[in-house]
């Protein structure tokens, strides 16, 4: 079972990393994240936290970009140019397949995601920052933030197109951080209407703000392990969920 | 697995597509019956359109079944154990263009469970031989011809040592040298003792190598049944030569269209005084019949389990 799955993760962790798209969106991160440090001498007295607030947010927008942009091919492409033909033909389930594939990209953002954070830190040790565990902690929650994005975006990949699937999951990441809002709304709303709409939209969306630890190294705010740990199964639940579902669909699909 | 077991028994293959929006029905399979023994090469023809991809598909569970049973190495079903025993090749060679040739039928050889460490890259090494590629090993598939890629995926189709290989088209975008090697390779697989079922439209191509045919037409199956039962069943006669007495040089041909004007011919040219030089029996070529089969419904070729073929009127 897991042989199989790591020998899939292996072959699409090579796949993506031999793929110039992969270095197009690299380049990108690499640039918002040098970018922060340029940002951050527009404050006069802040700005290292502007530098680090931003450098932040440039991770995460990139980890996202890669998991939305990356995912949403990963499985078309293998049915486009009928690879998974001879992959299915082999002695995998197609669970496995979609196991495989999720954790194959999940490595290549594990380690462009590092690749960045190490650039970010680089950085912020140029201008003395206080570093502590908050550090990994904001790190930690962009990554199960990824890992759920990932396997959202393979959810819609096994029905929609490459485009629609960048769609859908890009409505969900915006959705997903801002339930917040979208729940003070629905409160304050008059509609019945916009209240039943608004309260499906929040149970099928993941709250994606409860792996948002990036202001606690800024801030030095203090993060509760307990709180980290809730999200890490919330975060886990999730992309379950949506793998099996995905499994589900792909199990009795029909490659013509 | 038995050893009187056939590796695949195939009964009442039915598969039926919808269109998308308009939720057409499109019949791609009608019935399908047929069975592969080991060790044997199996050819299966049919026009474009016929429902070969489909009925390979619906083997390896790409694509699933209206109805029919489908019998594994005596056993129901596609297991995992099953699948480790199939070798594959699709009929358009498209794969990973990142890997290496030598990284392909690795990763291939990984995916099996059957074969690895050191194995598995001997055995890597020793197919890139065989499908002359060891020159390529190293240079990512992407920059490897049509020809290239077929062989290569020949070569990850045999990586594992399979049982039972399926070939579509396996000959397709090949040079004369290159269908000769792969009419090599099929016939060294067999004779190891891997039954073997490839469907072609190269007619010569399974006229040589094939002991058996499965034929279909439009999503039914026409004949299954030996090559050579299908050959002699659509024979056109025999070709007698023979010299009379009054012209010895001259050597005189005539074909007759049965035994009986064999008989009756022989008895005249022996009667005249005259020498038979040769009989020859003449026999349509699977092209010729295969031609007959997809444009004649008249005609059309049936077997039964176990029975010679007979020509349906």
């Amino acid at each position: 079972m897991f042989q199989s799955v790591y020998v899939i993760a292996r072959n699409t962790f090579r796949e993506v990393i031999r793929d110039r798209i992969l270095y197009g969106l690299a380049v990108f991160g690499v640039m918002l994240v040098m970018f922060a440090l340029a940002l951050g001498q527009l404050s006069f007295s802040d700005h290292v936290r502007l530098t680090a607030n931003f450098g932040f947010t440039a991770i995460h927008i990139s980890s996202a970009i890669l998991s939305i942009f990356i995912g949403s091919t990963l499985v078309s492409r293998e049915i486009e140019k009928q690879t998974i033909l001879t992959l299915l033909a082999r002695p995998i389930s197609r669970t496995q397949f979609i196991l495989g594939k999720a954790m194959g990209l999940m490595g290549v953002i594990l380690c462009v995601d590092l690749g960045l954070a190490l650039i970010l830190a680089l950085i912020l040790a140029g201008i003395d920052f206080e570093f502590s565990v908050n550090f990994g902690v904001a790190m930690f929650g962009v990554l199960i933030e990824a890992l759920l994005l990932v396997s959202l975006t393979l959810f819609y990949g096994t029905f929609a197109k490459p485009f629609m699937t960048v769609v859908f999951s890009a409505a969900s990441f915006l959705l997903g951080h801002w339930i917040s809002s979208l729940d003070f709304f629905v409160e304050k709303s008059q509609s019945e209407g916009f209240r039943i709409v608004g309260g499906l939209l929040m149970r099928a969306v993941p709250n994606l703000e409860a792996f948002n630890w990036r202001s606690a190294p800024v801030y030095n705010l203090q993060v509760a392990p307990g709180e980290v740990l809730v999200a890490l199964f919330y975060g886990l639940a999730w992309s379950l969920i949506l793998l099996s579902a995905t499994s589900i669909i792909f199990r009795r699909r029909d490659f013509v | 697995m038995s050893s009187s077991a056939p590796v695949l028994q195939v009964r009442g293959l039915k598969k039926t597509f919808i269109t998308p929006f308009r939720r057409l029905r499109v019949p791609a399979l009608k019935k399908i019956d047929f069975q592969i023994n080991a060790g044997e090469i199996t050819g299966f023809l049919g026009a474009n359109g016929a429902g070969k991809t489909t009925t390979i598909k619906c083997l390896l569970e790409l694509a699933f079944p209206d109805e029919g049973e489908i019998t594994y190495f005596g056993q129901k079903g596609l297991s995992l154990e099953a699948k480790a025993r199939i070798g594959f090749l699709p009929e358009r060679p498209y794969f990973y263009e990142h890997l290496t040739g030598l990284e392909f039928l690795q990763f291939y050889g990984q995916l099996s469970g059957r074969i690895r460490g050191v194995d598995l890259r001997r055995r890597a090494e020793e197919l890139l031989e065989r499908v002359k590629l060891q020159h390529a090993g190293t240079r990512p598939l992407r920059g490897y011809s049509k020809g290239m890629l077929q062989r290569i995926g020949i070569a990850q189709a045999l990586i594992h040592r399979p049982d039972f290989v399926i070939l579509d088209e396996p000959m397709t975008g090949l040079d004369p040298d290159g269908r000769f090697e792969v009419r090599e390779i099929i016939r060294e697989v067999a004779k190891q003792g891997t039954a073997v079922f490839f469907s072609s439209h190269l007619l010569p191509d399974a006229e040589q190598l094939c002991r058996r045919l499965v034929i279909v037409k439009k999503g039914e199956m026409v004949f299954e049944g030996g090559t050579h039962e299908l050959l002699d069943q659509v024979q056109r006669g025999w070709l007698i030569h023979w010299r009379s007495p009054e012209n010895p040089n001259e050597l005189k041909s005539e074909t007759v269209a049965d035994l009986v004007n064999l008989q009756v011919q022989i008895d005249a040219v022996r009667k005249r005084g005259g020498q038979i030089e040769d009989v020859t029996r003449v026999r349509a070529s699977l092209e010729e019949i295969f031609m007959k089969i997809g444009f004649e419904d008249s005609a059309l070729l049936k077997s039964q389990q176990g029975r010679s073929p007979e020509v349906v009127r």
